[in-house]
């Protein structure tokens, strides 16, 4: 009876916010205290609702529930329970659960910002609401995650082995709070063009929602393509494959977005730009949540689709994405903008040139996702957009970003007042041509490792030289917590973070893609492999049961200049129950870099195929990802009133 | 700059970039394309062109007893049950290869032999890859469920 529960909470919630829709649409000219009121507690019913109804489903997993449709095709006994409880949200349906009751609890969050106007507010707690509506509707009319079973299997069919892992129990929640957190301005855009009310203060309450879904995208994102490198032994950790783009796009277009309501929140310029990119924000969200669980694109992340979804999953994206444009070009020409000016050298011009760089960066990852799609649909050809592609569109149109983002903050608004502005970029210029002169005599790479060893280095001094002379500017002194507050919201320090985030990254990428090495052996036990100064000794080779596969597992010794490292052990792993094979690369992480060795298919006689990969500065990319990601975080601290107005 | 000169300024450099940017994209898309085909239709196609430059991916079944183990190289037939393709192979093959299983290649077709550079097998017994589905439905032979 108790997931029946579950299933009647959710027709209850259902009811209870197209009511809300009903009553806020009735209301929409007279936003009253009452409204407020009555939308708040509503919001506060359907988030517990779906709370209780998220833990029914839950509890279901634990306890192995298998008269469940989803228990049975996702979960086993013998599986442990974290990943009893990541196989929630490993399936169409429980991840659409999950995606609700994060929904549920922004807009609940959301329904109690009272800092903003009444009739925003109440606007804002109804798009979000229907919203929900519109998603309760397409649960429970096409993925119900309470029907049962006709008849009750003995036991589950297990969850596929390689999302068992704990790196990707965590992915999709962070990535959903990253997508659905973006639905919040979204919310105050449709708000914004259905009552009209736009100022400073409406950039200025938006932004610490922007940034908390985009923190979430990114270590949601980056936990992806962590779990990518290490589960599929392909020693990659970025593919360009159709799935990570559309988690990438929302992350390009709230980025600019980030930067851009920067601008609204010091003068009334660039309105129509803003609310478009919150628009399209969502909408990338709406189409990756979409195009990775529709099945049209092929990959580990789909998962089974019936058509009577493709129509509803249409439908819902009609309205949420056509309604709120219709209403743009309607209404974006009524908002009346500051007739203030800017200098081409000013902090504007520099945001203004970010933003274009990014969404046409978004439109060459868009269309090199889509591409393969329409050529199907036009001739039938099957055709695959590999890295290649990138390289050539994507990462030109980012270098000049990367180049812009370490001098920009150097600007003052309006026009350029910094004196020394000449001294800093022949500064960054000449450590950046001493830096990559080195790394020229390090190692000699290909003219592109160069650029994107230069970028990082000259990324790293910019920040750096900004940090110091907002430093120099400051003057604070602290004794306490609330001055160190002060302090660091007066020096912006959330964006030096995020920055120094991306030269991190980029310094990874550039180790990663230019300077990592491969060997491919065939090796006995017994045998000695020497790569560079490191040699590895095969010890073993043994099978070993574990809770829910066997596995086939190597032991190797790792030597460095013939002193002892570690031990390294490869496995390959069977797991009955879902009848399938994964390979568990074997890695040593350090500072400087990784050695990757994966076990391969062979025998004793003629020994065991094995590949090794030194891989430098690999861990700075997700190290990059949550430099940027506290840097957000940070952000957030130092803009909430307490600390800005000092 | 004044309202009327930041416009005239803002619709340059958009016309500049997105001019730049389809530049790029038609360039990279003419190049880096990467075609797909059953063996069948690379035979039909280029069989007797024998040489194709850019590289191109192929689809189907592993034929039954045709994989040879040739020191560090893989030699298989790839079948979609109406032609086959020799496949020569010198990485490491991924973990769900067996004969029988649905794969899909990446190399270069030269002298009537697929050269492959990669070898792509989904981790789950059930899974086709979707365009060797298609192609054996093509050639009536699609036995399983549709995914």
């Amino acid at each position: 009876m108790v997931p029946e529960l579950g299933h009647i909470l959710l027709i209850i919630t259902f009811s209870i916010a197209a009511m809300q829709c009903v009553y806020w649409l009735y209301n929409l000219k007279h936003a009253t205290s009452d409204v407020i009121l009555f939308l708040q507690k509503g919001s506060l019913i359907n988030f517990l609702f779906i709370f209780l109804s998220f833990v029914i489903l839950t509890f279901s997993f634990i306890t192995s529930d298998f008269s469940l449709l989803i228990v049975s095709n996702n979960s086993h006994t013998l599986k442990p329970l974290i990943y009893k409880i990541s196989g929630v949200w490993g399936n169409h349906e429980g991840s659409l659960l999950l995606w609700v009751l994060i929904l549920s609890a922004f807009t609940f969050f959301v329904s109690f910002n009272t800092a903003i106007n009444s009739r925003l507010l109440a606007s804002i707690i109804g798009v979000q609401t229907l919203i929900l509506s519109l998603f309760l509707a397409f649960i429970l009319f096409t993925s119900n995650p309470f029907e049962r079973v006709d008849v009750l299997p003995l036991d589950g069919r297990g969850l596929n082995p390689l999302l068992q892992d704990p790196g990707l129990a965590l992915h999709p929640p962070m990535l959903y709070i990253g997508y659905v957190g973006l639905s919040v301005s979204f919310s105050f855009a449709v708000a914004a063009l259905i009552t009209g009310e736009i100022n400073k203060d409406w950039a200025r309450q938006m932004r610490p929602w922007i940034t908390v879904a985009w923190c979430a995208l990114t270590i949601g994102i980056a936990l992806g393509s962590w779990w990518a490198y290490y589960e599929l032994g392909w020693g990659g950790w970025w593919f360009w494959d159709p799935v990570e783009n559309a988690s990438f796009m929302p992350w390009l277009i709230s980025t600019a977005l980030i930067h851009c309501v920067r601008i609204l929140e010091k003068k009334l310029i660039f309105i129509n730009w803003t609310i478009l990119l919150s628009i399209l924000a969502f909408s990338f969200s709406l189409l990756g949540t979409f195009i990775v669980r529709s099945g049209l694109l092929t990959s580990v992340h789909a998962f089974a689709s019936d058509p009577s979804r493709g129509v509803f999953i249409l439908i819902i994206l009609g309205i949420s994405i056509g309604v709120p444009l219709i209403l743009y070009t309607i209404k974006s020409s009524s908002f009346n903008e500051d007739k203030s000016s800017f200098d081409i050298v000013s902090k504007e011009s520099a945001i203004l040139i970010n933003n274009l760089f990014l969404t046409t960066a978004t439109l060459t990852v868009l269309i090199g996702t889509l591409y393969p799609l329409f050529l199907d649909a036009i001739n039938g050809n099957k055709v695959s957009i590999g890295p290649a592609y990138y390289n050539a569109t994507f990462a030109p149109i980012m270098a000049p970003v990367v180049l812009l983002m370490a001098i920009a903050p150097f600007l003052s608004w309006k026009k350029n007042i910094d004196k020394n502005f000449t001294k800093k970029i022949m500064f960054l210029s000449i450590v950046t041509f001493l830096g990559g002169i080195l790394l020229h005599l390090m190692e000699e790479k290909s003219v592109f490792a160069l650029m994107c060893g230069s970028l990082s280095i000259w990324l790293f001094t910019g920040v750096i030289t900004d940090l110091i002379s907002k430093i120099r500017e400051a003057k604070v002194k602290f004794q306490n917590i609330n001055q160190f507050f002060f302090f660091i919201s007066k020096i912006n320090l959330g964006i030096h973070v995020a920055h120094i985030g991306v030269a991190i990254f980029l310094a990874g990428v550039t180790g990663e893609q230019f300077y990592k090495s491969e060997y491919n052996e065939r090796k006995k036990v017994g045998d000695i492999i020497s790569i560079g100064t490191k040699s590895l000794k095969f010890d073993k080779i043994e099978n070993i049961d574990g809770p829910n596969y066997n596995s086939l597992m190597a032991t190797f010794t790792l030597y460095e200049n013939n002193k002892f490292v570690s031990k390294l052990r490869p496995e390959k792993r069977f797991y009955p129950n879902e009848k399938s094979q994964t390979t568990e690369a074997a890695i040593l992480s350090s500072f400087w870099g990784d050695t990757y060795l994966v076990l391969g298919e062979g025998d004793n006689e003629t020994g065991w195929s094995l590949r090794i990969y030194n891989n430098p500065l690999v861990s700075w990319i997700w190290g990059g990802a949550c430099f940027m990601a506290v840097g957000g975080i940070l952000s957030i601290i130092q803009n909430s009133s307490r600390f800005r107005n000092v | 700059m004044n309202p009327k000169y930041r416009r005239l300024f803002i619709t340059v450099i958009i016309v500049l970039t997105l001019g730049l940017a389809t530049k790029l994209i038609l360039m990279a898309l003419e190049d880096n394309i990467v075609y797909f085909y059953t063996p069948n239709d690379l035979l039909e196609k280029f069989g007797n062109t024998q040489n194709i430059k850019n590289k191109i991916r192929i689809g189907g079944l592993v034929l039954e007893s045709s994989v040879k183990k040739e020191r560090d190289k893989t030699v298989f037939m790839i079948t979609d049950r109406k032609k086959e393709v020799k496949v020569v192979f010198d990485g490491s093959l991924p973990d769900l290869f067996r004969e029988g299983q649905g794969i899909v290649a990446e190399g270069i077709f030269k002298n009537s032999n697929f050269f492959a550079s990669e070898v792509l097998a989904k981790h789950d017994e059930n899974y086709m890859p979707p365009e060797v589905a298609d192609a054996l439905k093509k050639n009536n032979v699609w036995k399983g469920e549709s995914n």
